[in-house]
């Protein structure tokens, strides 16, 4: 019988590494490169991901001494990662977006919405209606026509699912500014998986 | 208490989903969203969207990647294939 071994913290890895621990770095490795990689993939494209991927780790292993654990070590992490996918973007020339405001909830005359219950809630059911490639396809265009504040808000916020403090951190900007842009591209995002089931948002 | 429509409702709500929308505002929310079956249709997908994206987003790192990133790291770490 093999008697399960506790798996050793982040922190004490990273401490490892920084004292020069190859097996360390690379369990680090091991154990957030999927995720990193997903990062890159919804922050910039599966095109640029590889290089923000191998950009990232790069850093890491630079600044791993200057590690002090004022943050748990997978914040730390996810920030380089952040920065390292913002300023790979930022060299590339960016095609302009087809906007998303088309996709923004519609009301009435006296701000009531426009569609009907069952409509309004299509959205919600657009695993369900659409074929999963279709969706994953449509899904990775969508957040890459997002203006690019609210993407980086959204991705981290929602799809990597950190706190609002903690992707304010990241961004630096205020946990409202946060909510404020996150919303909007939930906002825009949901009206775009309604259009996608056949319904005007 | 102040009565608000789905127009503005719908800018409360990330706010509302948080926690941290001021007691007078929920409380003005919850009231409209109570009689108002297209609010709660609209919560229902608002809600949804972050999962929806996040599961059609998920990808998986390919195993060639994962190959070529450890050569490139333990080349720049001065280290034997």
């Amino acid at each position: 019988m093999v008697v399960p071994t506790a798996e050793p913290s982040d922190e004490t890895l990273a401490a490892r590494a920084a004292a020069g621990d190859d097996h360390a770095f690379e369990e680090i490795l091991e154990r957030y490169q999927g995720r990193i990689f997903r990062l890159a993939c919804r922050l910039t494209s599966d095109t640029d991901a590889p290089d923000v991927l191998q950009e990232t780790f790069l850093q890491v292993h630079r600044h791993l001494p200057s590690f002090r654990g004022e943050s748990r070590f997978g914040t730390w992490l996810y920030r380089i990662a952040t920065n390292a996918a913002l300023m790979h973007r930022r060299a590339r020339a960016r095609r302009p977006a087809e906007p998303l405001e088309a996709f923004l909830p519609r009301f009435d005359g006296d701000g009531r919405h426009a569609g009907t219950p069952a409509e309004l809630q299509l959205a919600s059911r657009a695993d369900e209606l659409l074929d999963r490639h279709v969706l994953a396809e449509k899904a990775r265009a969508v957040i890459a026509r997002l203006p690019d504040l609210y993407r980086d808000a959204f991705v981290l916020r929602d799809l990597e699912e950190m706190s609002t403090a903690d992707v304010a951190h990241a961004l630096g900007v205020e946990p409202a500014t946060v909510r404020q842009r996150v919303h909007r591209a939930r906002l825009m995002l949901r009206g775009y998986l309604s259009d996608l089931v056949g319904v005007r948002p | 208490m102040k009565e608000i429509a789905c127009a503005s409702g719908v800018e409360l709500l990330m706010d509302y989903l948080e926690g941290v929308l001021p007691a007078d505002l929920r409380s003005a929310l919850d009231a409209h969203v109570a009689g108002c079956p297209r609010c709660v249709a609209f919560i229902a997908s608002y809600r949804e969207t972050p999962r929806l994206i996040r599961e059609a987003t998920a990808t998986e790192l390919p195993v060639h990647l994962q190959v070529s990133l450890r050569a490139f790291l333990r080349a720049q770490r001065g280290l034997p294939p």
